[in-house]
């Protein structure tokens, strides 16, 4: 019998159970589906990397490694095993791709795995293993020919197989300013070390020298000691990138951090809010349902089997909405780590499975043992003391007088502010989630749009602003003479840069020198205001600088790779850059003797004529393509969030709503017989919402800010963004805030028109 | 001067295929300034009566007219001008809104009322002046009733209606609230229905009304009503 009861009043409270339901919904599914997020990239990145023996460390060297040195690494103590690795930019013949083609003499390390097509064969010399994104996106199958160029060398052969490389998971051209891959235009392929040798035989490499620039190591020792064993194993100092330091390591653990740092806000957020959801509505359910607890013990029902009872409901509302919630977490979860979604545009993984981290199952669990437990504890307080207490009607808190109420101020009040204000300070856990849940909305509209302001204007600086040239090109520094290169940036009317790998302690950084006599290229401080580079001393990015706490006219100390030189230099200023590096002006670098290489080129020219000292070219159009896509992917996260604070808003507010209009009927009742209108109750009401949305969006505004704040702070070692928050984000915020709050005012009013006055007055008091 | 007309009134509630007639066919007159008690047993149709002449609810057949004016027609705003106007409630339950004072209480009529009364001087009237601040909870009942007596006159009504005045309250309390009642509503000249099933308040009535089965059994005027004093309790 006591089931049948359970269903009717779960049917008579619909409105509050269905707002506790969808709270407990999205709070559990915020929570899951942001932690699945991170959770599942973090192990299907791991699958990959384990799968294709992703190298711990990478070894360069400008002049290339002999056999001999690829032992001398082997032989280290505590290297499990190594290869010679060769990555260079090429040319797909009959198209203006580019390809980065990779060559390794041991697939152990760093390999790939294999998606489609024939198996990798380290004999053969005609096949192409090409990257599986790179041939969807421009139509290439197994079997098709394809003929690759770099200089005077051709190589042609078909392609053998599809596949996946951990080397390339984020695969981005290297020295170029492009966010996301673009796989129409920029990809990877393999070929066998048999291939390499047919495509450069013998002869040529007299003269080319060694071909593999770089070893790769798979080794548990840590970056120190490994860097010394090379050094004395190889002689001389050579950059030794680990693997934390290299794109497919660093940008994917960097999306799982951003992931976890999100999944320690929102979700939050939003599971605090289900809870006291919960607190507020159950309690107010059970006083609701005092006489019937009451009667219930007056029959003889034990305390126990009425607790079970009433605990019930709360488990009852936590299942359903830990199910659904559940649901909303893995949809979530999937929207944006799925093989079309997202996510993939960014990270090239072989798998896309869901998973979820052991912890967010113990949570989820506590969450409902949590959620019953507010159900039983609101239900024991009824119980307590005899059955004719129980057998009382609730009696809400009686009225004290406020001591703002002695000031003449409020005394000139009218009636409906005094209700309100009154009925505010009475009712205080539930104006007390009526903030929250405004609060809640605020952070939500204010975080997701004022990253996106933030990212705009980090956008707009860094590529509309500093990119002031139409085309980079990009030269073949082992062919081309420092004359040479700035004769050609002269003929192309265009600054050039110079870029040398430094290490600061044992990290490793780029330093870039530029000309800048055509303003191609400029940069902005940590104001995110263009400045010009000056002679004076280097520029640090804000990340050195805030790693080595350095400011202006402090001094920065670095030295080169491949050699023995260090420098220390003043210096002059601090920018919010891309590329976390040193810059300096040409003028200063030769002011410190520092030699280097001019690499690239910036011109406003598009049509650039073939020359052999040229690697290859990017155009503007194609970097702000890239940002197309990122942004894309921006919007669809900002327009999730906007549906979230839309629904939390319109939810918390009905539900408290829904709970202030039942327990004010009877007043409400009373002013429509005593002779006012339904507009003027409405307005009453809309009224009291309304204020404490204004007090919930102060609130939310600062609170939203300070959310934001935490966030960029969070990916200071990714972005270096400064935050912004335009005044049409706060406009929108508020107005969506504000809309939400008026909507479901009206909703709540407009049952005003369904008063029963005579039943209210009836009822007792 | 008749203040209030029912002609041929009836009120019929539908819950699906059952139908409850609580009015039938009642046609009334009743003079301006009388003291009309209604009396009749749990059901018989007289709080329906009071529902349908003070506007918060409407019938289903027939035409009520207070002061000449059809109220039977009227849509819910103007049924709400006329509540505001033209009748005064007191009810068995007081309420009386929780989060306002007495005085604010009463002075709420003040935003909706076309000729209300000084609250101050309602409250004095009904002895409440020392209790002005203080809030409903902090009142005895028949002080609380004697707000909601304050604030239905305060209004200046033509009509005061009240349903069981008393019967909340202890018969002591109960006898000193109707004198009040009773004095201020003749002394501002209102007129005065009571729906009660006590019997002896009818003594102190100008008229009776009796009501059963939703129809006017007898509607007789007393000659000599008693005084509040001469009711044996």
């Amino acid at each position: 019998m006591l089931l049948k009861k359970l269903f009717r009043t779960l049917w008579r409270y619909k409105a509050q159970f269905i707002s506790m339901i969808i709270m407990v919904a999205l709070g559990v599914g915020v929570f899951l589906g942001f932690n699945v997020e991170w959770y599942s990239l973090e192990v299907n990145t791991g699958e990959i990397y384990k799968a294709t023996g992703f190298a711990d460390f990478r070894i360069y060297s400008d002049k290339g490694f002999t056999v001999e040195d690829l032992e001398a690494v082997k032989a280290i103590d505590g290297v499990e095993d190594a290869t010679r690795f060769l990555s260079m930019d090429v040319s797909v013949q009959g198209d203006t791709d580019t390809l980065a083609l990779a060559v390794s003499e041991n697939m152990k390390v760093s390999g790939i795995l294999l998606m489609e097509g024939e198996e990798y064969n380290p004999e053969d010399t005609e096949g192409f293993w090409l990257s599986d994104s790179y041939a969807k996106a421009n139509g290439i199958r197994v079997g098709d020919p394809l003929t690759l160029s770099y200089q005077a060398i051709t190589v042609s052969g078909k392609v053998k197989g599809l596949v996946k490389s951990s080397e390339f998971l984020i695969c981005l051209p290297e020295g170029t300013n492009q966010m996301m891959p673009d796989y129409s235009s920029y990809g990877y392929v393999y070929i066998s070390p048999a291939m390499l040798d047919r495509a450069v035989p013998a002869v040529l490499r007299m003269i080319t020298g060694e071909m593999y620039h770089q070893i790769n190591v798979k080794s548990s020792l840590d970056k120190a000691a490994f860097v010394e064993a090379v050094d004395r194993a190889l002689g001389t100092t050579r950059l030794v990138l680990a693997k934390e330091d290299t794109i497919s390591w660093a940008e994917a653990r960097g999306e799982v951090e951003e992931g976890k740092t999100m999944a320690s806000i929102l979700p939050v957020l939003f599971l605090a809010i289900a809870i006291l959801t919960m607190v507020t509505t159950m309690h107010r359910i059970t006083a609701s349902e005092k006489t019937q607890i009451g009667t219930l013990k007056a029959l003889g029902f034990r305390d126990r089997r009425i607790l079970v009872h009433y605990s019930a409901y709360a488990l009852c509302i936590g299942i359903l909405g830990t199910l659904l919630g559940i649901g909303i977490g893995y949809w979530l979860g999937w929207f944006i780590m799925n093989p079309d979604g997202a996510m993939a545009t960014y990270i090239d993984m072989p798998s896309w499975t869901l998973h979820a981290p052991a912890f967010t199952w113990i949570v989820i669990i506590a969450i409902n043992l949590f959620l019953t437990l507010i159900g039983f504890l609101s239900v024991r307080k009824m119980l307590s003391g005899t059955a004719a207490d129980a057998l009382r009607p609730y009696t809400p808190k009686r009225m004290k007088h406020l001591r703002f109420e002695e000031t003449k101020g409020f005394k000139k009040l009218g009636f409906g502010t005094k209700w309100n204000l009154r009925d505010c300070v009475r009712h205080k856990a539930r104006s007390f989630m009526t903030l929250f849940g405004v609060l809640g909305c605020m952070v939500l509209l204010v975080g997701g749009l004022g990253m996106k302001d933030t990212m705009d204007a980090f956008l707009n600086v860094f590529y509309e602003q500093a990119i002031n040239y139409k085309t980079r090109v990009n030269l073949d520094t082992e062919h081309v003479t420092a004359d040479e290169a700035k004769q050609l940036a002269e003929e192309l009317r265009g600054d050039w840069s110079a870029s040398r790998a430094v290490q600061i302690g044992d990290k490793g950084y780029s330093l870039e020198i530029y000309s800048l006599k055509h303003d191609k290229v400029r940069f902005a401080d940590t104001d995110m205001k263009i400045i010009p580079l000056e002679d004076g001393g280097a520029y640090i990015c804000s990340r050195i600088a805030k790693e080595y706490r350095l400011g202006i006219g402090d001094t920065i100390s670095f030295a080169p790779y491949d050699s023995t030189e260090h420098y220390t230099v003043p210096v002059a200023g601090v920018l919010d850059s891309m590329t976390e590096g040193i810059f300096m002006t040409e003028g200063f670098a030769e002011k410190i003797g520092i030699p280097f290489t001019v690499s690239s080129i910036y011109t406003d020219e598009t049509e650039i004529p073939e020359n052999g000292k040229i690697l290859n070219k990017q155009s503007k159009q194609s970097i702000m393509d890239s940002f197309d896509t990122f942004m894309d992917l921006m919007n669809k996260m900002i327009w999730l969030l906007v549906a979230a604070a839309v629904i939390l808003g319109i939810v918390v507010l009905y539900n408290l709503g829904v709970m202030s209009y039942t327990e004010r009927y009877r007043e409400m009742a009373t002013l429509k017989v005593v002779g006012f209108k339904d507009s003027k109750i409405g307005r009453l009401l809309i009224s009291q919402n309304l204020w404490l949305t204004a007090v919930g969006t102060v609130l939310g505004a600062a609170a939203g800010y300070a959310v934001l704040r935490y966030l960029l702070e969070a990916l200071a070692a990714e972005y270096e963004l400064k935050l912004v928050l335009g005044p049409v984000t706060w406009i929108v915020s508020i107005l969506v805030t504000f809309g939400v709050s008026l909507l479901v005012g009206i909703l709540v009013a407009r049952k005003n028109r369904h008063i029963d006055m005579v039943a209210a007055l009836k009822t007792e008091e | 001067m008749a203040i209030v007309e029912f002609r041929d009134v009836s009120r019929v509630y539908r819950n699906g295929d059952h139908e409850q007639r609580a009015l039938d066919h009642v046609n009334l007159s009743l003079e301006e300034g009388k003291f009309i008690v209604v009396l009749g047993p749990s059901g018989a149709g007289k709080s329906t009566l009071l529902n349908l002449l003070g506007g918060l609810d409407s019938p289903t057949e027939g035409t009520i007219l207070v002061n000449g004016k059809d109220i039977s027609t009227l849509t819910p705003n103007e049924l709400a001008e006329y509540r505001a106007a033209s009748v005064g409630f007191v009810f068995q339950s007081y309420n009386l809104i929780p989060t306002l004072t007495v005085v604010e209480n009463v002075a709420l009529v003040k935003e909706i009322a076309p000729n209300p009364l000084g609250s101050h001087d309602m409250l004095k009237a009904v002895g409440l002046e020392d209790h002005i601040h203080q809030f409903p909870s902090e009142l005895s009942g028949g002080e609380q009733q004697r707000v909601s007596i304050a604030r239905a006159l305060a209004k200046n009504p033509h009509i005061l209606l009240c349903d069981e005045p008393t019967g909340a309250l202890d018969s002591e309390t109960g006898v000193m609230v109707l004198k009040l009642l009773l004095s201020m509503a003749r002394d501002l000249g209102k007129t005065i229905i009571i729906v009660t099933h006590n019997q002896n308040i009818a003594k102190m009535a100008d008229v009776v009304i009796r009501v059963k089965n939703g129809k006017i059994r007898s509607c007789e005027e007393q000659e000599h009503p008693l005084s509040v004093e001469e009711v044996d309790w």
